[in-house]
Parts: structure tokens; C-alpha cells; sequence
């Protein structure tokens, strides 16, 4: 014990001493870990919604297309869409994705009750305005536009429904992040909130685009 | 000089006399300027050109910012590190 505690106090000192330089004094300071400017999961994020737009760019580039060609649109004797309850349905996306903008604003301020109650409403209104497409979808194939019931039919469900499919992600991701919010995950910071919140601002921006270009 | 001046303005002349033909679509078979499905084809491979550069000068744009934030926020910590106060121990704990 005492054998110990002699060597500490002659071999420590040696030990944590730093080697000299070459020209003596001091060694230099190593240098010293800069967080990145943007951090991987942003630049992921971004790469990722830059291949949807071109995704969504071929579909809408196709649209044009059936769309100017034909000398009426919509085509006769196919039904009209709903425009009204459609554009009452933008009006609940676009509030989810302000919903989204003060979640992850609290995420920032680190508020944990404010980041779950705007994150729950941001998942509650994108179900909804997934459960009023499902049902506009519905009546559209009981007044007979199908998918295979001509180019206005193939085209809509097409643009629609894949703006749909990424809307259903956006909220099952939602759900995810909500979940581990709530469980307290994200108390001490975390880019997960973020992240989402990009993905599903990209869903919800992309929507009044597809509305105008698709419904009016 | 002046007869290559002549066969650059006559070349320029020709191609601006016959610019029918570069309306031309592989796809429709078509050279008619004015026609639905031609413009419709216009618009559509106008707007399919422009979205890679929208999303490339948006990315572009995005880190621009992003090192000008960085930038301003490091030279804010420079200068508030070097406002305070030296810490001088032979002085202040005597």
C-alpha cells in the first residue's frame, strides 16, 4: 500500500507530463472537433427529397403532357373532381405543416410538452386529410373513374395517389418520432424531429402545387 | 474578313428561315409550331429541363447560408470570447 502510493507520487507526475517539442516548450494544442456546417442526416435529407422532386417532376412533366394535348380536360362523360372539399383539405395540410414548423421550433427550445402536443396535432391533421382523400377516392370510383377507365383516370390516381403513399410515410414516421418524443428521447436535443419535420414541410409544400395543377 | 462576316450572317439567316425544323419532336413526329401536342411536349420537357437546375441552385443556396450562419455565429463566440474579463489568480485571490 505504501509501496503504491510512493510510486504515484514519483511515476504519475512523469506520466501526465506532456513530451516536449522538438524545438522545446510546449507541444501544440491538437486540434480541435468542428461540428459540420450541415450534419449527415441534412445532407441526407436533402439528397433524399431532390430525388422525390425529380420523382414527382416526371409524373407532373407527364400530366402537362395528357393534359394540354387534349382538346378537353377533364374528358367528356368523366366525372368532375371534388374541388371544394379537396381545397378544405389543403387548408388541413397546410396547418399540419405549420403544426409541424412550431414542433420543431420546440424541439430547438428543447420544451418537450409543447414538441408532443404540436407534434400530435401535425399527425392528427395528416390523418385526417388522408381519411378525406380515402373517401373523395371512394365516390370518385363509385361515379366510375378508375384507374383504367382512360389517361384522366391513370393520371390522377397516379399523381394523387403517390403524393398519397408519401403522405401515409410521412405520418407512419410521424408516429415514430411522436412516440419517442413522448417516451422522452429527444429531452436532451436530438436531429431526429428535424429531420421529419423537413420530409413532412417537402409533403405538405408539395400538395397546393398537385391541387392546382390536378383539381383546378 | 467580310466574306466570313457574309457566310456567318447567311448561316445565322438560313437557320432563322428553317427554325421550323428544329421544333421537331422525336416522340410525335411532329414539326408543327402552334400545334396542342407539340406545345404540350414543349411544356412538359421546359418544365422536366428546369427542375435539376431549381434543385441544384436551392441546394446551392441552402449551404451558402448555411456556411454564412456558421461563419456569423463563430465570429460572434470570438468576440465574446475575447470581452471577458482575464482572470489575473496573484491578484484576485490575494
Amino acid at each position: 500500500m505504501a509501496r503504491e502510493a510512493t510510486l504515484r507520487k514519483y511515476v504519475e507526475p512523469v506520466e501526465a507530463a506532456r513530451v516536449p517539442a522538438f524545438g522545446g516548450g510546449e507541444p501544440p494544442a491538437p486540434p480541435r472537433a468542428r461540428a459540420p456546417v450541415v450534419s449527415n442526416g441534412r445532407l441526407a435529407i436533402l439528397m433524399f427529397i431532390a430525388a422525390e422532386v425529380m420523382f414527382f417532376a416526371g409524373l407532373i412533366g407527364a400530366f402537362i403532357v395528357f393534359k394540354l394535348a387534349a382538346p378537353l380536360w377533364p374528358p367528356p362523360f368523366q366525372p368532375r373532381l371534388p374541388t371544394g372539399v379537396t381545397g378544405v383539405n389543403t387548408v388541413i395540410l397546410l396547418s399540419s405543416g405549420v403544426a409541424m414548423l412550431l414542433a420543431m421550433g420546440a424541439a430547438k427550445r428543447r420544451e418537450k410538452p409543447r414538441l408532443v402536443r404540436y407534434l400530435s396535432i401535425a399527425a392528427l391533421l395528416g390523418a385526417v386529410f388522408l381519411l378525406v382523400q380515402g373517401y373523395e377516392w371512394l365516390r370518385l370510383i363509385g361515379y366510375g373513374l378508375k384507374l383504367s377507365s382512360g389517361v384522366y383516370g391513370a393520371t390522377f390516381y397516379t399523381l394523387i395517389g403517390c403524393h398519397g403513399a408519401h403522405v401515409l410515410g410521412a405520418v407512419s414516421w410521424l408516429g415514430v418520432v411522436l412516440a419517442r418524443a413522448a417516451g422522452g428521447r429527444y429531452d436532451r436535443g436530438s436531429e431526429a424531429v428535424e429531420l421529419c419535420g423537413i420530409y413532412w414541410i417537402f409533403v405538405v409544400a408539395l400538395w397546393p402545387a398537385l391541387y392546382a395543377l390536378v383539381y383546378l | 474578313m467580310k466574306t466570313r462576316i457574309f457566310l456567318q450572317a447567311s448561316l445565322v439567316g438560313i437557320a432563322a428561315a428553317y427554325s421550323g425544323a428544329a421544333d421537331a419532336c422525336s416522340v410525335c413526329i411532329s414539326s408543327g409550331v402552334g400545334e396542342r401536342l407539340t406545345d404540350a411536349f414543349n411544356w412538359s420537357v421546359f418544365f422536366l429541363m428546369a427542375m435539376p437546375y431549381t434543385i441544384l441552385f436551392s441546394i446551392l443556396g441552402f449551404f451558402v447560408y448555411a456556411y454564412r450562419r456558421a461563419a456569423k455565429k463563430a465570429r460572434a463566440k470570438e468576440r465574446r470570447t475575447e470581452e471577458l474579463p482575464v482572470l489575473n489568480p496573484a491578484s484576485d485571490l490575494s
